[in-house]
This record gives structure tokens, C-alpha cells and sequence, in this order.
């Protein structure tokens, strides 16, 4: 991939997330650094009917009229309203003010989703198909579409550069982070608002997930010998990137450097994913950051806990990095927050800045069974301290999709 | 298991591999018939409707190596559970 202009480097300057581990970033990265499963027994009106009997909640206690007024939210579906809420928290920390110098004209928004407003859809298609009403609720394009989430941000805070949705299902959140990343090194603006949401635990949703027959009965246990599938889960996590002159020349704290990306298609399955793929978004992350295989530490995996992922996952992770794979700390945090599609990439973003900034790898939990098809360090259920100068963060998808980011320490 | 049943069956198992009901045995696995992962859960949908039965979950862990036999013995399973309710 060739680099966008090598002088203008790009950083995070905030973060925000609502996750299954609670409300805010710090929330979720504590409980990752503690090794906490947020997995849990899945709380749905329609469980009783429903074969899939666990997944990673938001709680109940997050409360979006905290601070969200309400005719905003009455336009909201619940994944804009994860991405809003998110959205506060990063750009309260990164202390920007988008109303000075025209900052807000030059101020992108990319927000990542797979599914976009399926609690929305799924209500309304409820209310026609089985309670036969004639009428939709005239809040519904609104609150379903796509872009919702990128466009009430926008709207929120003046943000008048590019903005849109990127979808790519499960590796939403990076396509989005890189399209986002991508605009500051080429001088289209000079901050970004990015990251991603999904809020899909609908009975629709719940029950077309459960017809792949993807889904682990007991816990998510990602490259362990006794792993059952995936363990569906939502949340958000957007973050503020920014030019890094910009954050210099105003004194912002910064927590880490997007440093580089990759990104490639398999090509050859809609769902079984291939080790040529995805180990060549790996190489191109790596050669974009201008990064040798022995600077990186650790990677945080796409690690879903299926069966295909594991195996095709490590095999990747040998063929971009060779010798040093046996030396790199790889987990996957899916084994805690679960699976949030579209949105996972984003959480697991915020797992990477706070294993740079506190010197701490997240686990890989419920991992108690080797698999000799996965022979990497994967960092079993207890967080190791190291420090970690660069990381890679993998999102694959179906489809064939691979995003991967390069993060480096903040300069 | 009948033989209408195994017949339902066999031709269930033909239309999704799009060949010839004679070529399918017991032993065969998914694979051998060309049957691959999408396919495969295609299939134990096409099952499970005709049937009205619902496999367990971990039934699907490893299409690939499935042998037809395994799914006559689990549609038969399914359907005994089903006629035992």
C-alpha cells in the first residue's frame, strides 16, 4: 500500500466506548487487563423460544437519556445511540473544540456498523408481519439507516468534513478507522470522529445466527482445543484521530499513533476464511507502518473461538511474521467482550491503547485446552505485563475481508 | 429409520449436491459429495424443514467429515425425540 503523505502522521487523541464490561473505555480495559468475561445468560424477551442461550450484553445500567437529550433520541435506534454516547466520551477527552479556527469544516466522521439499525428494523417488521398494523413508525428510515450513527455525530458537534458509513460486517470498525486515517494523511481534514457500533441481539438476528450454526453453547474460548464457535456480543467504540502536528501544536495527550493498514479480499469463500488473505493485510499493515516483523509485540487477534478462524488465523499470523510469530503475545479479548461484529475492531482498539499505555496485555480468557493447531503464545486467561512498542489489531469478515491496523506507541 | 424416511433423506441430500440419488451411501461424507461449509448448513436447514425437526447445535461442529449415516442417525434421533413429546 502506498503511504498517504509521510509527514502528515496520524493519532488518537480520545476514546470512548459503551461494551458489554460496562459504560466508558476505561471500564472495558479494565475489565480486559483483569481477564473478566462479560458473557453471561442472554437476557431477551423471546429467549425462552430461542437455542442460543448466552451473549455479551451492554447492562442494563447504561442509561442513554443521561446524556443524550430527548429529541435527539427519539431519532436514535440503540446503535446510534451506543455510538453517540461513545462519540462523548472521546472527544470529552481529547479536549477539542470544533467551533474554533474551522476545525468542525475539517473534521471528518467514519463510523463503522454491520448491520446498522437492526433493533429498528426488527420492531417495525414485528409490528407489520405479526401484529398486522398498516402503519410504520415515521421515525424508521431515521433510526434504520446506515449512516444514522455517523450523521447524528455530525450533528452533534458541526462536523462538516466527509462523513459516512463504512460496512464491511465484522471488520466494519477497521475499514472505517483506515478510511478515517486515510483522509488525515491526505490532507482532506485534520481530525476525525471514527470508530464503530452494532447493537443486533434482535430475535431476527438472534435466530439467522443461530441457522449458521456458528454460535458456542458454553463461553467463547478462542484457540483452545474445546473452542465451540463464537459468542455474539454489541457496544461501541469511537475514537478521536488526529493530525499529529495538530495534537502536538495545542498540547493534546496523545495515546497512541495509527501508524499503518492493510487491507486485502480472500476472494475464494463467502465464509471460510484464508490464510494468504488475511497474512497479506498483515505484511501490508507492517510495510505501511514502515515496521520489521521483530518491532511488533503483540497482536490482538480476530480470534472468534470457530473452529475456522483459529487454525486459519494462526497460520497467518506465521506466514506474515515467520520466525518472530513465536515471539509475539497474540490474544483474543472476543473471549470477554464477545463478538460485537461490526463494532468489535473498535473495542478491541481500545484494548491495544491501553496494553501500550499501561504495559499490559489483555488474555486470551477461557483458553484451557491446546489446540495443536494453534501453537502461538496466545497469553492464557491472566494479562502478562510487557511492554508493547507496536501492535497489530486483525478484523477479518465474512465475505472474505481483511482489515488490519498498525499501531505504534504515542512518539 | 424407514425407507421412506432414508429415501426422503437421500433425495434431500441429491437435490442440494445436485447429483444422482444411486451415488450417495451411508459411508459417504459430505465432502466426498462435493457438499461443502454453506452448502452443508443449507442442507441441515433442508432437513430440518422437511422434518420439522431441529438438530442440537454442536450437530453442525464439522460438516465436512459428517458421514450420511451420521445424519440418518440424527434425523432419527430428532424424530423419535420429536414423537416422544
Amino acid at each position: 500500500m502506498t503511504q498517504g503523505n509521510p509527514m502528515r502522521r496520524v493519532v488518537i487523541t480520545g476514546m470512548g466506548a459503551i461494551s458489554p464490561l460496562g459504560v466508558g473505555a476505561e471500564a472495558l480495559w479494565q475489565g480486559l487487563r483483569e481477564g473478566r468475561s462479560a458473557i453471561g445468560p442472554l437476557q431477551h424477551p423471546d429467549a425462552d423460544r430461542l437455542r442460543v442461550k448466552i451473549a455479551a450484553q451492554v447492562p442494563a445500567s447504561f442509561d442513554p437519556t443521561a446524556d443524550i437529550d430527548e429529541r435527539t433520541l427519539i431519532m436514535l435506534d440503540r446503535t446510534s445511540e451506543f455510538a453517540l454516547h461513545a462519540a462523548r466520551e472521546a472527544i470529552a477527552q481529547s479536549r477539542l473544540d470544533f467551533s474554533q479556527n474551522g476545525l468542525g469544516v475539517r473534521t471528518a466522521v467514519v463510523v463503522g456498523t454491520g448491520v446498522g439499525g437492526e433493533t429498528t428494523q426488527d420492531e417495525q417488521s414485528r409490528r407489520l408481519y405479526a401484529e398486522n398494523s398498516n402503519r410504520a413508525h415515521p421515525l424508521t428510515i431515521v433510526r434504520v439507516m446506515t449512516n444514522a450513527s455517523a450523521s447524528q455525530i455530525s450533528i452533534a458537534y458541526g462536523l462538516r468534513g466527509p462523513t459516512f458509513a463504512v460496512a464491511s460486517a465484522c471488520a466494519s470498525a477497521n475499514h472505517a478507522i483506515i478510511q478515517a486515517a486515510q483522509m488525515i494523511r491526505y490532507g482532506m481534514a485534520d481530525a476525525a470522529i471514527t470508530g464503530a457500533t452494532e447493537a443486533c441481539l434482535t430475535y431476527g438476528a438472534l435466530r439467522s445466527w443461530e441457522a449458521m450454526r456458528v454460535l458456542a453453547d458454553d463461553t467463547c474460548r478462542p484457540f483452545s482445543a474445546n473452542r465451540r464457535g463464537l459468542v455474539l456480543g454489541e457496544g461501541a467504540a469511537i475514537f478521536v484521530l488526529e493530525l499529529l502536528e495538530h495534537a502536538q501544536a495545542r498540547g493534546a495527550t496523545i495515546l497512541a499513533e495509527v501508524a499503518g493498514f492493510g487491507m486485502t479480499a480472500d476472494a475464494t469463500d463467502i465464509v471460510m476464511p484464508s490464510a494468504e488473505g488475511s497474512s497479506a493485510a498483515m505484511s501490508q499493515a507492517l510495510a505501511d507502518a514502515g515496521l520489521a516483523p521483530q518491532d511488533v509485540d503483540y497482536i490482538n487477534a480476530h480470534g472468534t473461538g470457530t473452529q475456522a478462524n483459529d487454525t486459519t488465523e494462526t497460520k497467518a499470523i506465521r506466514l506474515a511474521f515467520g520466525e518472530h510469530a513465536d515471539r509475539l503475545a497474540v490474544s483474543s479479548t472476543k473471549s470477554m467482550h464477545g463478538h460485537a461484529l461490526g463494532a468489535s475492531g473498535a473495542l478491541e482498539l481500545v484494548a491495544v491503547i491501553g496494553a501500550m499505555r499501561d504495559g499490559v496485555v489483555p488474555p486470551t480468557a477461557n483458553l484451557d485446552k491446546v489446540d495443536p493447531a494453534c501453537d502461538l503464545d496466545y497469553v492464557p486467561n491472566v494479562a502478562r505485563p510487557m511492554p508493547v512498542r507496536a501492535a497489530l489489531s486483525n478484523s477479518f469478515a465474512f465475505g472474505g475481508l481483511n482489515a488490519v491496523l498498525a499501531i505504534k506507541h504515542a512518539p | 429409520m424407514t425407507d421412506t424416511t432414508q429415501q426422503e433423506l437421500f433425495d434431500i441430500i441429491a437435490k442440494q449436491a445436485k447429483i444422482d440419488v444411486a451415488i450417495i451411501k451411508p459411508e459417504s461424507t459430505l465432502k466426498d459429495l462435493g457438499i461443502a461449509s454453506l452448502e452443508a448448513i443449507e442442507l441441515i436447514f433442508d432437513i430440518e424443514e422437511h422434518f420439522d425437526i431441529t438438530f442440537p447445535d454442536q450437530q453442525g461442529a464439522n460438516f465436512d467429515s459428517d458421514t450420511v449415516q451420521s445424519l440418518i442417525d440424527a434425523v432419527q434421533k430428532a424424530l423419535d425425540e420429536k414423537a416422544a413429546k
